[in-house]
């Protein structure tokens, strides 16, 4: 079934098409690579694209175990690899003198899978088939970089060791799928350990069809509308541009107002699906909901960057 | 027979092209690395190969590891396999390719030379840009490099969300007290408690380069390096009409070096200004999502700005609430008679937490002792 799902770029198209994403070719290039290679893929791009969604829809096309690690500054290893469960050790090592053990046999005890409490990578290392598992490491950039360094390590080749038990190999590896919202640069040499996909807001095409398949009961029409409508909103310079989860938010709100066509006045009322800051309802009003409509919107003045 | 080598002269000559194409891609600055040649060639199999697109995407994927560098490598790859460049939406600044915006930034100076009497300030064309940052590089100030350090020593006390072992502290160290228990036999004797690390404060520096600010340069370039050095964490940004990440230009070993990469990272020194602008890459890169609540914000600025100031003042609002201060460092205040009156300066005034003059040590000294009792 692996196999079968990542011989080509349309195979695994059709694969996250049954379950409701819609990719392009590049993103399934790059799955299909990855999961061949045995290299993780690092997704990036700005928030709201859908990269997380990635990781779960390949979780569900592979009916195979989605394992998340959510990252956040002072993440350790405590709390992504494993960590011994203290508190049962010492009951158990309590109860194991009562009953007069030997003191070898209570080591041997007390340091076994019991009383181990498996966290994320541990649990993808350990991962018994049949199927790979999938983990996700999701918003790398909000770890701190001694982590980065560390998941390298884990990384390149599933291995770790735990001083009390031994050296751990994965039978399996995972698929890894790493995202970042590119907060920060990252390390390069985990970097250059995966592959590299930017995702973009989705084109017109693609997000028109993003609402149909996720908003059922929407008519076309409605869906051409508000397909067109981000790309005008996703002009303006706001703080926070709309992403592909406030299309869908605002698609089901239109859906539920039962209306037609998008109005100035319906936009403007139904601003908060869209955006998340008071500035940028400000600079809605500012710009205006007719302007918008009419896709005569003054392009942002972006300013040229490099890293 | 006779087919399957013909098969194989052309594998061969993909993998020759690979090879030549990967050496062009090294020299455009990608980190083309033996591993990742290997892994381009291992895709090739798995791709149709007689679909252009599908090649470029699977040779992407492998040596591209951001979106400028995918932009540059869509370039390189339309050069290197001879075909028509596509549209690209958006250009982004690479080494190989000198500023061409002469001609538009010389409109807008031309504009504004005329709109505002003082715009000779700052209005000079970006062609002049290239000089030497050598030239501007002061000599050794001993002084100086101490005042940045009491600086640096005063920002770096802050608590890390890490622990680490202690004898006293608010957190007991489970593992550690198991550890060190199990070898006198199973009782705890001693309980290990952890604290938190101390922590360095990150700092966002972010300093106008723009031609009003030629005079205070060798402030700024002490300043950044000295902080940059100090303070691993920090991010230090450069702008003008341009914004340009120099973190890692400052990181070289020697003045010298670290000079002659930060004039290539930058090619935008002496232009115009666009504050408002920077601000706005910062508040979508650096500090979005309130990954900076505890970092320090600190701009080194003289607030002339071609900019739109209401832009400027959006901005600092979303800025303000996104890091824990903002300070602002303005060369020209400790003048004689100086008022924040540079409509840009005007337009960020209520959102700095801290206003200061930062011209010589001793401006630098009052610094360290307004910023230490933050």
């Amino acid at each position: 079934m692996t196999a079968a799902l990542f011989s080509s770029i349309d195979a695994v198209r059709s694969a996250f098409e049954a379950e409701s994403y819609v990719a392009d070719r590049a993103l399934a290039l790059t799955v299909m690579l990855a999961a061949r290679l045995e290299k993780p893929m690092l997704l990036e791009g700005e928030a709201g694209v859908g990269k997380t969604e990635v990781a779960k829809v390949l979780a569900r096309a592979l009916d195979t175990e989605l394992i998340r690690l959510q990252c956040y500054e002072g993440l350790d290893v405590h709390t992504s690899l494993y960590e011994w469960n203290h508190a049962r050790q010492m009951l158990s090592i309590r109860m194991a003198e009562a009953a007069h053990d030997d003191r070898a046999a209570i080591e041997k005890h007390v340091f076994g899978d019991e009383f181990l409490l498996e966290r994320p990578l541990l649990r993808a290392i350990r991962h018994r088939g049949p199927r790979p598992a999938v983990l996700l490491i999701d918003e790398i950039d909000r770890a701190d970089e001694e982590f980065e360094a560390f998941l390298l390590e884990v990384l390149s080749d599933f291995q770790v060791t735990i001083p009390e038990i031994g050296t751990l190999t994965a039978e399996q590896k995972p698929l890894v799928v790493v995202t970042s919202n590119r907060t920060r640069e990252l390390n390069d040499a985990l970097k250059r350990r995966c592959l590299y996909l930017w995702i973009d807001y989705p084109t017109a095409e693609r997000e028109r069809e993003i609402v149909l398949r996720k908003v059922p009961g929407i008519r076309e029409t409605l869906a051409d509308r508000i397909a067109a409508i981000m790309q005008t909103l996703r002009k303006i310079d706001f703080a926070k541009a709309p992403g592909v989860a406030e299309t869908l938010d605002w698609s089901r709100a239109l859906l539920g107002l039962d209306v037609d066509d998008v109005a100035p006045a319906i936009l403007e009322d139904t601003a908060g699906c869209l955006l998340k800051c008071r500035e940028d309802v400000d600079c809605l009003r500012t710009v205006g909901a007719a302007a918008i409509l009419a896709d005569d919107v003054p392009a942002a003045p972006r300013m040229e960057r490099a890293w | 027979m006779v087919d399957q080598t013909v098969a194989l002269r052309s594998a061969d000559e993909l993998v020759g092209r690979i090879l030549a194409f990967s050496r062009m891609l090294r020299e455009s600055g990608l980190a083309v690395t033996p591993g990742r040649i290997v892994d381009a060639a291992r895709s090739l199999p798995l791709v149709g190969l007689d679909e252009r697109d599908e090649l470029r995407l699977a040779l992407r994927t492998n040596f591209a590891s951001s979106r400028e560098e995918e932009q540059l490598f869509d370039r390189a790859f339309d050069g290197f396999w001879n075909e028509r460049p596509r549209q690209s939406s958006s250009r982004i600044e690479t080494d190989d390719e000198p500023a061409a915006e002469g001609e538009s930034l010389a409109a807008v100076s031309a504009t504004s030379d005329a709109a505002d009497p003082s715009a000779a300030r700052y209005g000079r064309i970006e062609a002049d840009a290239e000089r030497d940052l050598r030239d501007r590089w002061p000599g050794g100030s001993r002084e100086f490099d101490r005042a940045i350090d009491a600086l640096i020593r005063s920002l770096a006390t802050r608590r890390s969300r890490r622990y680490r072992a202690a004898r006293r502290g608010p957190r007991v160290d489970f593992r550690r007290s198991l550890r060190r228990s199990a070898a006198r036999g199973a009782d705890v004797h001693e309980i290990v408690r952890a604290r938190p690390k101390i922590r360095k404060t990150r700092l966002i520096l972010l300093y106008d380069v723009s031609g009003s600010m030629a005079d205070a340069t060798s402030f700024l370039l002490r300043f950044l390096l000295g902080v940059q050095r100090r303070l691993p964490g920090s991010r230090s940004a450069v702008f003008s009409t341009r914004f340009t990440e120099v973190t890692r230009a400052l990181r070289r070993r020697g003045v010298a070096a670290t000079l002659e990469h930060l004039a290539r990272a930058a090619r935008h020194w002496s232009g115009g200004t666009d504050i408002g602008g920077a601000l706005a890459v910062l508040n979508r890169g650096v500090v979005r999502d309130g990954s900076a609540r505890s970092t320090i914000c600190l701009i080194v600025s003289d607030g002339y700005d071609h900019g739109d100031p209401e832009r400027i003042a959006r901005e600092m609002a979303l800025l303000s609430r996104r890091v824990r201060r903002i300070v602002w460092i303005n060369p020209l205040f400790g003048t004689e008679g100086y008022q924040p009156l540079a409509r840009g300066m005007h337009a960020a005034l209520p959102w700095i937490d801290r206003f200061l003059p930062g011209h010589d040590v001793r401006a630098l000294r009052r610094l360290t002792a307004e910023l230490g009792a933050m």
